[in-house]
């Protein structure tokens, strides 16, 4: 009996404190996703990687705005989200306090706005990533001239990029043929 | 059984349990004035039994969810609380409303685990209702793929009443003139995405782009403070402070890294 006591005495209590005390999580651990809209560019990156459609993007053309929205009752907390975040605007937090009394508390919305083609003017992208990508390409730009073209070439949409194309593809093929014919005749 | 069919879906419309104000007011007055324990019984409407691995952690001594009078009971008749687990395959439906219809009133129902809350990684499946409240009401929800014993224990609290929950809905509305910032402009592009790719494969994405990020601020604070340091320097100095040898292993691949880079070498694998 004493030894049985000396025992318990040595092992002590081995119950946690929690909810009375703060829980310590290991490090690295995957709990809530912390989104910070301030650092995140709408591109949908972490909408295509979400293996459970918990993350997901609206995109409504006529109010120009696109919603991106987190469902923590979806999230199987796999970090693939923040895998692929290119501006580490999503990071796995160490909060696992989630139980809720209604299901609407479960969401989290981001609106961010739709910016206008250069050529067309009808919205094509999240302005901000427009904004991003232009800063990004103009830093590794090699003169000013050149930052310039990459900023109109990264604000103008695909269609209106894919016609330009079109057009520009015809003008070579004009000019290759002026050219040829030139050379032929005598 | 006779269910109303949407004759374009084939798809039974089945609208779930409603109860009473009689019985609201009946929970209320249970969650006031409860001064016993709290019987907790378990159904399991298709889950993958992780849900049922954390549950039975949360009653070990560790975490001992006992000492708030919450136990696992053997049938639904004795239970106060009912937590579904699982995404509520379809043959789980009618025995999930008759473990529902045994408790009795006032009673408490909790939805366990991602798939519990809204279907989870099931949600869009052909053979699952995609979540408890599709079927009976619920009234506090714990998500989580599982959720930890700790979790567990505080969903029982908020169920209970004694917590508060945490989350809130929120949303977002991009300011005027918000703007992502560069992350550290002073390195060449081609040269971050080098170090952070070679940090990634190294040490998988979570650890590599946080060793990455350490590793890009340190070039950056040398390149800003004056004094006669060379770039191999203060290297060597980085991975002699560092303690644990496998990031000490990294740093010294990512300088040498930015090494290559100086000297205009392509990285391994790739064409100039």
């Amino acid at each position: 009996m004493l030894k049985l006591l000396k025992e318990i005495f040595r092992t002590g209590e081995a119950t946690v404190k929690y909810p009375f005390a703060p829980m310590p999580v290991c490090k690295d651990f995957r709990g809530k996703p912390e989104h910070k809209a301030e650092d995140c560019i709408a591109c949908a990156a972490c909408t295509v990687a979400c293996p459970a459609n918990a993350i997901g993007m609206e995109t409504d053309t006529a109010a120009g705005s696109r919603t991106w929205s987190i469902d923590y009752g979806r999230c199987v907390f796999c970090g693939r989200c923040e895998e692929s975040c290119p501006t580490s605007a999503i990071r796995l937090s160490d909060d696992f306090e989630l139980a809720v009394g209604s299901k609407a508390d479960l969401t989290r919305k981001a609106v961010f706005t739709l910016a206008d083609c250069a050529c067309c003017g009808k919205p094509f992208a999240p302005a901000k990533e427009v904004d991003y990508v232009a800063r990004l390409l103009s830093q590794s730009a090699r003169s000013a001239e050149e930052a310039d073209r990459l900023r109109l070439t990264a604000s103008t949409c695909p269609a209106c990029k894919r016609a330009q194309d079109v057009h520009h593809i015809a003008d070579m093929g004009i000019a290759r043929q002026m050219t040829q014919e030139l050379e032929t005749t005598p | 059984m006779n269910v109303p069919l949407d004759p374009k879906t084939l798809v039974a419309e089945m609208s779930p349990v409603s109860t009473s104000e009689h019985i609201a007011a009946m929970k209320k007055a249970l969650l006031k004035n409860i001064q016993r324990s709290a019987y907790v019984y378990r159904v399991d409407c298709g889950g993958c039994n992780g849900c049922e691995i954390e549950i039975f952690s949360s009653i070990t001594p560790v975490f001992d969810a006992e000492r708030f009078g919450i136990k696992v009971v053997a049938s639904p008749r004795h239970a106060d609380i009912l937590l579904f687990t699982g995404a509520v395959t379809r043959a789980m439906r009618m025995p999930g409303l008759r473990a529902y219809e045994a408790a009795p009133d006032p009673k408490i129902v909790v939805s366990y685990g991602a798939c519990g809350c809204t279907g989870g990684i099931f949600h869009d499946l052909y053979c699952v209702w995609g979540g408890t409240d599709n079927i009976v009401p619920v009234d506090v929800y714990i998500p989580g793929c599982p959720p930890t014993p700790a979790a567990t224990i505080h969903g029982f609290a908020v169920a209970l009443g004694l917590l508060e929950q945490k989350l809130k809905a929120e949303t977002h509305v991009e300011a005027a003139g918000e703007t992502a910032a560069l992350p550290h402009p002073d390195i060449p592009y081609a040269l971050r995405v080098r170090l952070e790719r070679e940090a990634r494969r190294m040490a998988g994405y979570r650890q590599g782009r946080d060793i990455a990020e350490e590793f890009m601020a340190l070039l950056e604070g040398r390149a800003h403070t004056p004094g006669s340091f060379t770039l191999l320097e203060c290297m060597m100095e980085a991975i002699a402070e560092e303690r644990d040898p496998r990031r000490a292993e990294i740093i010294g691949h990512l300088a040498e890294v930015v090494q290559q880079a100086i000297r205009g070498e392509a990285p391994r694998g790739e064409t100039p």
